[in-house]
């Protein structure tokens, strides 16, 4: 990380007005943080990322402390209560009325779609988040296992991530779903581990690659010849080099499985009765919501769907730069 | 060296389907259920009585050779897969596996192909001339909205296309693959048949090609700021060749061949994304009747779409990466 953040020598200081006023004293501000600052003013599409992402989790996190309603006996609910199956039942039909009682309207089934939505994207995103991490680190520790060790371990591997990437992991997951639980589908922590098990082949293989190439630099060469041993080469010396790369396959791997639990969840083989956002689209096709004209229904977990994967995108582009200098835009 | 590299590329993907096979065989047996005995019980409580229905299930396990050890199975499954002998459905019995694929692997195969190539070629040519020509507002303009459209996963951006053009603004159908309702259909001799598969082809296409058209540009783009910086760019300008040929044979030729690599890497997620959009807008492909299968459980179909889809993206990838160092002289076979 270090070297992406270095101070760009032809910015002017002028430029920066806060600049003035900041600390002169702090010494980790003018290192770490103005740098890092200066650095995200050129690299627009990463800040374009964070604060989509960043606006969707203060609509969220508002959502859930401020959005109330009073249900069929007169109690008030919190969207937890508003977001489960018939939580407002029969009381009125499916509806849209952005000034009336419920601003996103309500589904077929009577639920709250804001309160449906607001417990939704955090499950579905819980989903994305825990699923990258597992396959991120099963494939990084591969990715270090096979470098190091070479030989016929480094080709097992090898073989194995190379046979694993060409099969399309949606199908898969469909055996792994309809296999393990007949009938149902996969509860939101099953589904987790099941893309998980899916989804370490591309990060081990690019990480095994940058492992390689890092190997043979100066610096770690001269740790090597200072007596430092293996554990300590790879998490002093290479670790903070690899971060970049690692963080830029992890927001990937995040991207991949949120559209994994999205697509196996239409296919209705998720909970179907989880609040996430692919059950919300599962009971949309099922329902037929369009045919029905409930236009709304759609609309707002599709406006939620595409913000996520927006902002992924922009902060994986924005990643990619920072890991790989040379797609830097010239100033 | 170039006969290593083919074998080698050969054995996986090889390895590749006996991965996958094993793990269609293995996963659903290993759990302990029994597809055909939820048939049945599921028949009976629809229909009433049946008789003898643990007799009928013993039949058509041995049908199945479900009676057998399992070590034998899977030699029959493996066997069998060699001669692509996908078995027969449960529900649609007698019909072969193969037989249902056939009638729904066309509409796969055309939709997938056409675009495929149709995004790939107009996506890569736009991604080039966004870079080519800075000063084209008009370009310059469409890189943002390609920006979101490349994120968008296919059947959302389908989902959007639906509601907007069939039902807001119908003007196209988004509901299968050729008009309903007329006796003796399909007849692909038939004009007015044709048209209906076209009709009703758009909107399904579209959304494919809109989204990976978008994602092949922003990939392209990337790519030909690199180009640019090459010395051979300038030395084609020294020359004084014509900016087409410039544009053509010096930086899109060059440009073009990583993305050939993103595509070889991308097929799975490719082929995941049709079948989405074939369930969203009901498409009588494979995508189609993998749903439908899921629905009943009709776990044969399932095993042998699924067998399919991975022998075909693998397939599709092992030729990618024959090709590949066919087309750049600067990759050499087996040089990895």
């Amino acid at each position: 990380m270090d070297s992406a953040i270095q101070p760009d020598p032809s910015a002017t200081p002028t430029t920066d007005a806060t600049e003035v006023g900041a600390p002169q004293t702090s010494s980790i501000y003018q290192e770490r943080i103005l740098p890092t600052l200066r650095y995200l003013r050129r690299n627009r599409l990463m800040v374009l990322g964070l604060t989509i992402l960043g606006a969707l989790a203060l609509m969220i996190i508002l959502s859930y402390l401020f959005y109330r309603q009073t249900d069929l006996y007169g109690e008030e609910q919190g969207v937890d209560g508003l977001s489960t199956a018939l939580s407002v039942p029969a009381r009125i039909k499916p509806s849209w009325n952005p000034w009336g009682e419920f601003p996103l309207g309500t589904d077929e089934q009577g639920r709250d779609i804001l309160a449906h939505l607001t417990v939704g994207t955090p499950l579905t995103l819980r989903i994305g988040l825990l699923a990258a991490a597992i396959g991120i680190g099963a494939g990084m520790i591969l990715a270090f296992i096979s470098a190091y060790a070479g030989g016929w371990i480094d080709a097992i591997i090898r073989v194995l991530v190379d046979s694993l990437i060409p099969i399309p992991g949606l199908v898969i997951l469909i055996i792994i779903a309809t296999a393990l639980t007949p009938g149902k589908g996969l509860n939101v922590d099953q589904l987790a581990l099941a893309i998980a098990v899916l989804a370490w082949p591309g990060p081990a293989r690019v990480i095994r690659s940058q492992v390689l190439v890092m190997r043979e630099r100066g610096y770690v060469q001269m740790a090597r010849m200072s007596g430092t041993g293996s554990l300590g080469i790879i998490f002093k010396e290479m670790m903070p080099n690899l971060a970049p790369y690692i963080l830029a396959s992890y927001v990937a791997a995040v991207t991949g499985a949120i559209l994994a639990t999205i697509g196996i969840e239409t296919l209705g083989l998720g909970d179907i009765d989880a609040p996430t956002l692919g059950a919300m689209l599962y009971w949309i096709i099922e329902l037929g919501a369009l045919l029905k004209g409930q236009w709304w229904w759609l609309l707002s977990p599709i406006f939620v769907i595409v913000l996520l994967f927006v902002g992924l995108f922009m902060i994986s582009a924005g990643l990619d730069e920072v890991a790989n200098p040379r797609l830097r835009r010239r100033v | 060296m170039v006969l290593k590299y083919i074998v080698s590329r050969l054995a996986m993907f090889f390895i590749s389907i006996f991965v996958a096979s094993t793990v269609i065989f293995f996963l659903p047996r290993l759990t302990g259920q029994n597809p055909l005995e939820e048939k049945f019980y599921q028949e009976a409580q629809r229909g009433g009585y049946l008789e003898d229905v643990d007799e009928i299930v013993a039949a058509f396990e041995e049908q199945y050779g479900f009676d057998k050890p399992l070590y034998q199975q899977y030699f029959t499954f493996m066997v069998n897969l060699t001669r692509f002998d996908l078995g027969r459905s449960i529900f649609s019995w007698p019909k072969t596996v193969n037989q249902l694929l056939g009638e729904t692997i066309i509409w796969t195969l055309a939709l997938s192909l056409l675009t495929g190539v149709i995004a790939f070629v107009i996506g890569t040519i736009m991604g080039a001339l966004m870079e080519w020509k800075r000063n084209n507002s008009l370009l310059m303009v469409s890189f943002f909205p390609f920006m979101i459209w490349a994120a968008v996963p296919y059947f959302i951006f389908g989902l959007v296309l639906l509601t907007v053009f069939s039902f807001a603004w119908p003007v196209l159908p988004g509901y299968g693959g050729y008009q309903t309702g007329v006796v003796g259909w399909p007849n692909w001799s038939e004009l007015d048949f044709l048209v209906s598969v076209v009709k009703h082809g758009t909107l399904p296409a579209l959304s494919i090609i809109l989204v990976s058209l978008a994602g092949w540009a922003m990939g392209m783009r990337g790519m030909m700021v690199t180009t640019k910086g090459e010395d051979y760019m300038l030395l084609a300008e020294a020359k004084g060749l014509p900016g087409r040929v410039q544009f053509y044979r010096y930086a899109v030729r060059n440009s073009t061949l990583p993305q050939l690599t993103g595509l070889a890497l991308q097929l799975g997620l490719i082929v995941s994304g049709l079948l989405l959009v074939e369930v969203v807008f009901a498409y009588p492909g494979v995508g189609g009747m993998l749903y439908s299968a899921i629905r009943i459980s009709d776990h044969a179909i399932i095993q042998g779409t699924v067998f399919v889809l991975a022998f075909g993206t693998a397939l599709a990838t092992l030729i990618l990466d024959m090709i590949y160092p066919l087309i750049d002289p600067r990759i050499k076979y087996g040089a990895t």
